[in-house]
């Protein structure tokens, strides 16, 4: 399940549940649909996500490239089945990781 | 007699087996599910612990969809079997195919090529073979204690 909203011009798209390679298309087309519209934040949301595989890590690596210099992306995670991987593979690295969602579109406000 | 192990469907308190299944997303998906609940309801696993290995072994699986068959046009097959080892407290997790893997993808592919690193970060030991005949990974997690221990210590 992805979905779209927006706070304060940062536009957020959060997904929930299992994003493995079945349903990792989705948040492809959700992000993709976000960064067309070429906001200049974009906060994907996976606070409810339980289950995260190396096909949506993927995802959220192509999302960053894409977002360039005309979006900054961020990601929210919190939890061993999210932030973990997320760190233990270097993705937090390479795209910005919060652990609430508050935190996030604070730092994209600063 | 490969044909009575076709579609075989065990899981109890020291053995989970998969034995033919195709190597598809949506097998994967379902497996790894089935994989959990019996991680769950044998074994006495912390929340990262237990997510570690569920992760690990999906990595595993979706490997097998996603690479061993390219060459052919139809769907293959793959194997699971997972045991504890009472004994000296482990569980091993092979995960095996008929078909040929990829190499890995370049490290400048950023948004591909993680699965094997994270089942290498995952999981306490991990090996894959490759040869003529298929790929196989081997996952193995120590210090793994069987559910039942824990009721009965409780007590």
């Amino acid at each position: 399940m992805v979905s779209e909203s927006s706070v304060d011009e940062v536009a957020i798209v959060a997904a929930s549940g299992v994003i493995d390679m079945l349903t990792a298309p989705q948040l492809e087309e959700a992000l993709r649909a976000a960064l067309d519209k070429k906001p200049g934040s974009l906060v994907v949301d996976l606070t409810e996500v339980e289950f995260l595989a190396s096909a949506g890590m993927g995802v959220l690596v192509a999302a960053h490239e894409e977002a360039g210099d005309t979006t900054r992306l961020c990601v929210v995670a919190e939890g061993p089945a999210t932030s973990r991987p997320l760190k233990l593979v270097g993705i937090a690295d390479i795209v910005p990781l919060f652990a609430t969602l508050d935190e996030a579109i604070a730092s994209l406000r600063g | 007699m490969i044909d009575t192990m076709q579609s075989a469907k065990v899981a109890n308190a020291e053995r989970f087996e998969r034995f033919g299944i195709s190597a598809t997303a949506q097998t994967a998906s379902q497996t790894r599910d089935e994989f959990a609940a019996w991680l769950r309801e044998s074994f006495e696993l912390d929340p990262i612990r237990s997510s570690d290995v569920v992760l690990a072994i999906n990595e595993a699986l979706a490997n097998c969809a996603e690479f061993a068959y390219l060459e052919r046009p139809d769907t293959g097959t793959m194997d699971v079997l997972a045991w504890h080892d009472a004994v000296e407290s482990t569980i091993t997790v092979l995960v095996s195919d008929r078909g040929s893997w990829r190499p890995p993808v370049e490290p400048s592919v950023r948004t591909r090529g993680r699965g094997i690193p994270l089942m290498e970060a995952l999981s306490d030991r991990a090996s894959i073979e490759t040869s003529d005949h298929g790929t196989r990974v081997k996952l193995e997690w120590a210090n793994v204690a069987p559910a039942a221990l824990r009721s009965r210590s409780a007590h």
